[in-house]
């Protein structure tokens, strides 16, 4: 474990304010990040980063001599997310396959040639996080499934590696990198059908 | 290389993961196919904008909620 986690536990241990106060500046912002991102809800969200603060304030002694407390704090975190989110958000999901691209015998992208060759990447982000399109991606996010969206906050927002990743969710490497790809080109196919046409 | 193989492969291709004989394959792939290089741009803008809409900060009022509940519960503790 990270020495300055370690000292800042042990102080949390003895009571100290301070110590909790800095492990909430270097955590809570990223268990935020990650459970908005898994539940899509910042009440959810809200509760998850708490309960898993608690965790660390009741039982701070069990952490002594594991793996890194970031390390724990990021699975804790997923766990608490994809367990809150099963019970509310199913609804929302949509099967992933009927976004995924779809290809001919000769392996060709299967669609007429506006669609195979729409390209809207030239747009500028901040036109694209606005407006329809800013909903199109939204509507995509929420519709995927948790552990998708997990991988793609872990991987694309916090910058983990796969194998960090992987440990985190419980998952081998391989499940990893499918679930990003599936998740990237799902999104990639819903903000197409909204934009392909204007790029 | 089909168009079906080469986008099977992005994401590896995008981490510079591929050896060097696959990713010459690809890139002569990319050079004569101009629907690939269309999907691998959108590929890599939805890759970037998905990172863009989940960097979210947690709201201040959020903050101080937590900071004052768990100094609560450390007090407890104590």
């Amino acid at each position: 474990m990270n020495g300055d986690d370690l000292a800042l536990l042990a102080s949390l241990r003895a009571g100290d304010a301070a110590a909790l106060e800095a492990l909430m500046r270097r955590y809570s912002s990223r268990m935020y990040r990650l459970a908005y991102g898994i539940t899509r809800n910042q009440a959810d969200a809200e509760e998850v980063v708490q309960d898993v603060f608690v965790t660390i304030v009741r039982k701070g002694q069990t952490f002594e001599g594991r793996a890194a407390l970031g390390s724990w704090i990021y699975r804790v975190t997923t766990n608490a997310a994809l367990n809150k989110r099963r019970g509310k958000r199913l609804e929302l999901e949509t099967s992933l396959e009927e976004h995924l691209p779809g290809f001919d015998a000769d392996g060709h992208r299967e669609g007429d040639r506006a669609w195979v060759l729409a390209d809207w990447s030239a747009t500028p982000e901040h036109e694209l996080l606005a407006g329809e399109a800013r909903a199109v991606l939204h509507r995509a996010l929420d519709a995927l499934p948790g552990h998708y969206r997990a991988v793609l906050v872990l991987r694309d927002v916090e910058e983990l590696s796969n194998e960090q990743v992987a440990q985190i969710v419980g998952e081998s490497v391989a499940s990893v990198k499918s679930r990003l790809h599936r998740a990237r080109m799902a999104l990639r196919e819903q903000l197409t059908r909204q934009l392909g046409s204007k790029a | 290389m089909t168009c079906q193989e080469a986008i099977a492969i992005l994401a590896d291709y995008l981490e510079m993961a591929l050896t060097p004989s696959v990713l010459e394959e690809l890139e002569r792939h990319f050079a004569g196919c101009e629907p690939c290089r269309a999907y691998l741009a959108t590929y890599k803008k939805t890759r970037d904008l998905a990172a863009a809409a989940n960097r979210v900060e947690m709201p201040e009022e959020m903050k101080r909620r937590l900071r004052e509940f768990l100094l609560e519960q450390l007090r407890q503790n104590g």
